[in-house]
């Protein structure tokens, strides 16, 4: 599998998510400071692992 | 004066006597105003513009759902919508934080100046160019800062900006707004505002209390804040404790 080309702005390192009050703090990657209820979190979080193994499984379009 | 804190300790723009006697003349009224009272709404006909004198004023959006953001906090000495003169309407609303006690100054009289004065004008339009400055940093703070960050670099600038107009020693100043102000300001939820400034006083940054700030370590803060204050157009000739708001 070959990793898709370096596109400028792209994190490399992970957000933290903590919960406060009831809620969800997703902080960073730079640029991301959001307060999810923990049902948006959750189906957040399932999203985001799921885009991340189709991103994983990403291969370059032959032409 | 009314206009004593106007510009005062930027580069290159201090009045004249004869200037701050112009400017002060221009003034038709002084008014107190409470906190948390609308003074100008989008899309008012405006024929004046206020300087504000004492408090702390703010400029806000409301989204679709009346969440507000602010995108513009006004500290003493500013003119807090001097855009108004050439646009006749703002595009957004204009709102005590705090009491507050303005100078009004009628676009005629602005009209007098801009015909009469041009080094004056240069002046007022440094004004409004600083205020797009703070803008441009306001961008980068939402943009690309975390939560954290966005905190730091607000405190940090206010910080900086407070020390011309004799308002902080250099770490400490009344600011007179809530956690949930600070909240809208730097675009996340009075949750997250206050964990944040709970985990600055953690890490022995800053202490936000009773809206007093007192900044633990200016130069920690700035630094988490990426601040630097070089877009506030501050005269170098200001106390050292100014300097050490810059990021390293």
């Amino acid at each position: 599998m070959r990793s898709p080309p370096p596109i400028a702005g792209t994190q490399t390192r992970p957000g933290i998510a903590s919960a406060e009050a009831g809620l969800v703090l997703l902080d960073g990657p730079d640029g991301i400071a959001v307060t999810m209820t923990a049902y948006a979190a959750s189906e957040t979080g399932k999203s985001l692992i799921e885009a991340a193994q189709r991103a994983e499984h990403w291969t370059e379009p032959e032409v | 004066m009314f206009t004593d804190r106007f510009l005062k300790g930027r580069r290159g723009v201090q009045l004249g006597a004869e200037e701050r006697a112009v400017l002060e003349g221009a003034i038709s009224e002084v008014r107190t105003i409470d906190a948390r009272a609308t003074i100008v709404s989008a899309g008012d006909p405006l024929s004046n513009s206020t300087l504000l004198i004492d408090g702390f004023m703010c400029r806000y959006l409301d989204d679709r759902e009346g969440m507000r953001q602010l995108v513009a906090v006004q500290v003493p000495g500013d003119f807090v919508d001097l855009h108004a003169y050439p646009l006749k309407t703002l595009d957004h609303d204009v709102a005590t934080l705090t009491a507050a006690t303005v100078a009004i100054v009628p676009h005629r009289a602005l009209d007098g100046i801009n015909a009469t004065m041009p080094e004056l004008t240069r002046k007022l339009w440094f004004s409004t160019l600083l205020d797009a400055a703070i803008h441009r940093a306001w961008l980068f703070r939402l943009g690309r800062l975390d939560a954290v960050g966005r905190v730091a670099h607000f405190l940090s600038e206010t910080n900086a900006r407070l020390l011309p107009v004799g308002l902080s020693d250099g770490s400490r100043f009344a600011l007179g707004i809530t956690q949930n102000d600070i909240a809208e300001i730097c675009g996340i939820t009075n949750v997250h505002a206050n964990r944040v400034l709970r985990q600055l006083r953690e890490e022995g940054l800053c202490v936000f209390r009773s809206s007093l700030v007192d900044i633990l370590d200016v130069r920690g803060l700035a630094r988490r804040g990426q601040f630097n204050p070089d877009y506030l157009y501050i005269d170098a000739d200001m106390p050292p404790s100014s300097n050490e708001s810059q990021a390293s």
